[in-house]
């Protein structure tokens, strides 16, 4: 009997960095342990004491990735706890800035970590010596998607444009009509993206996901809807904490969330595609029939497929708001002008999955509480599921395959350990 | 996403700066802080933009620029607050160690831009040694001493006039 253990210290390709260690001791794979050095609650200390107009600036860039998650759930948390009610215009804005980020943070898991993957390279840099057209596809999209944000977001260095209520300042009509071109384009290159992506190797692999997204009664969720499963879960998001907890593991600062009482689940591309592939818009549902993906995907590999047709979906979506936008009388509904000690819970959907804030704000309107609970969190032991099946199939390969295997399969649930954490580093011992 | 203190130039023979950085991860803020004390020094000098997310921004900020100067923070073994300076030549970024808490590396967007063509006529590093890089606001003190070095030393090579032909 031989045991044997697989280090990786630094895991490539992923949104930050972590570690892995898996321990097999002959034909058993008694451990993994994904870790994730940083964990969430340093950033709710942070909050502690600070405004609540402060949080949707400061949570932005807890992730420089997705910006406009951390904006929009904090947004929608503390509007919550405050009374208020976005709709209309500013509510279609929103949504609009998540289009954008969507397509930019898709765009690049497609195309610069992912894709390098299945087509054998080892990084972006070589897949682009070979096939610069297909890199270029990636950045062009991309730059949609910045562009996007900044027309919205705004471009000065302060303030951030987005606020609880709404935003700073709203774009003109003119503002927005301009980027119908460069949207027009980007859905193109996505629907051609979704037939590239389509058209890639996948090993035959079929997990068995608990899914978790929201679900909108007529929309694609982005900001608004009920927490679903596909084994039964319907609540309210502010009941978020009544189904899902978080527990502290040995091996990681971080927490990983657990439905209570069933373990690990999945949120992500997989997850929303698989409870609401209703809710896509037009080209979106067509390219996806093209390509012959089915209504639920439960292969980790075909995840590549699912974002590029979400990344069609935040294009079309793009352009419809854009073709009904009328600026709204004012830029942001008012705030109460005085505080009473309040709560209130919100998630987005941020391209990784759905994010969770809470606040608790006293009377001066100061934050006493916050939680967040990041997508990355949510997915690591589900990840670290997807190892274990992983390495219990491939015992036979020899480490450095191995190893290899078991960051692709990370790198599958595109994880953003750098909202959680900043160095990641995979031990494999064979014992 | 990346902000700029001035919208995106459009005069490709201005010289640009980008700092890059997470203004909430403690030292891993340096690269911003030097280029908004820079925004106040340099004038019409040089146009500086903050590049707070995906370093793969930097493609499309310096693609077509003549002069190009990115801060960031680095971590190399150096003591906290060490300036280091470097040219990037045609084999790449020297070895400094893993340098990056943006995703994609610095080196890696220099990889890539080479490879698409996608690069300025000459680009500067200036890199910041850090030394916590945890959620917390400020800079650390040595770290802070390496920030005001660095914007006195770019701003001096900018109002010196930052040669486009690199130095053979």
């Amino acid at each position: 009997m031989t045991d044997r253990t697989i280090h990786v210290d630094y895991l490539a390709r992923v949104e930050g960095e972590g570690a892995l260690k898996v321990r097999i001791h002959g034909d058993t794979v008694e451990d993994v342990q994904l870790k994730i050095f940083e964990p969430p609650r340093f950033f709710e200390a942070f909050l502690r004491g600070r405004s609540y107009l402060e949080a949707p600036d400061i949570t932005a860039r807890i992730c420089g990735i997705c910006p406009v998650a951390y904006q929009m759930s904090s947004c929608h948390a503390l509007e919550r706890a405050l009374g208020m009610t976005v709709q209309g215009e500013l509510r279609a804005l929103r949504r609009l800035l998540y289009c954008g980020e969507w397509i930019e943070s898709h765009a690049l898991h497609i195309y610069l970590l992912h894709a390098p993957d299945f087509l054998g390279y080892p990084d972006a840099i070589r897949l682009a010596k070979d096939h610069p057209e297909a890199v270029k596809k990636g950045l062009e999209l991309k730059k949609a998607g910045n562009t996007l944000m900044q027309v919205l977001g705004g471009r000065e260095i302060h303030p951030i444009n987005v606020r609880v209520g709404g935003f700073y300042r709203v774009p003109t009509v003119d503002e927005l009509s301009t980027m119908r071109p460069l949207l027009e384009r980007a859905l193109v290159l996505a629907e051609e993206t979704t037939r590239f992506a389509a058209g890639l190797d996948f090993p035959e692999i079929e997990e068995d996901y608990e899914f978790v997204a929201l679900r909108h009664e007529n929309e694609y969720p982005m900001n608004e809807g009920e927490v679903v499963s596909n084994r039964g879960v319907r609540v309210p998001m502010s009941q978020f904490e009544d189904v899902f907890e978080e527990v502290q593991v040995p091996h990681s600062n971080a927490l990983q969330s657990v439905h209570k009482g069933a373990g690990s689940y999945l949120v992500g591309p997989l997850a929303r595609y698989a409870l609401n592939h209703d809710r896509l818009l037009t080209r979106a549902r067509s390219v996806a029939h093209e390509v012959g993906l089915p209504e639920v995907v439960r292969n980790p590999y075909r995840s590549i497929v699912v974002r590029a047709v979400e990344m069609v979906h935040a294009c079309e979506e793009a352009l419809k708001i854009i073709d009904a936008y009328r600026p709204p009388a004012a830029p942001f509904v008012e705030p109460p002008s005085s505080f009473h000690a309040t709560s209130g819970a919100a998630i987005s959907e941020a391209p990784r999955g759905m994010l969770y804030h809470r606040y608790r704000l006293n009377e001066e309107g100061l934050i006493e509480e916050a939680k967040i609970v990041a997508p990355t969190s949510q997915n690591q032991k589900r990840i670290e599921d997807d190892l274990r099946h992983l390495v219990e199939r491939s015992l036979r390969l020899d480490e450095a395959t191995l190893t290899d295997a078991c960051e692709r399969a990370i790198r599958n649930h595109d994880p953003c350990i750098s909202c959680a954490t900043h160095f990641l580093r995979l031990d494999l011992e064979r014992a | 996403m990346y902000r700029g203190a001035t919208a995106r130039p459009t005069e490709p023979g201005t010289p640009l700066v980008i700092g890059v950085g997470n203004d909430h991860r403690g030292d891993d803020r340096s690269g911003l802080d030097v280029v908004r004390a820079l925004a106040h020094r340099v004038g019409g000098q040089a146009q500086v933009v903050e590049c707070p997310g995906d370093v793969t921004d930097l493609l499309e900020l310096w693609s077509d620029r003549e002069a190009v100067i990115v801060v960031d923070g680095v971590r190399s073994g150096r003591p906290p607050g060490t300036v280091v300076r470097f040219e990037i030549g045609p084999n790449g970024l020297p070895t400094l160690g893993p340098t990056s808490t943006h995703g994609l590396s610095l080196s890696e967007a220099v990889g890539l831009g080479r490879t698409l063509g996608r690069f300025p006529r000459r680009l500067v590093v200036y890199g910041i040694e850090v030394e916590d890089v945890g959620m917390r606001d400020g800079l650390t003190p040595r770290v802070a001493l390496g920030v005001a070095e660095a914007a006195s030393r770019i701003a001096e090579e900018l109002l010196d006039g930052l040669e486009l032909t690199p130095p053979a």
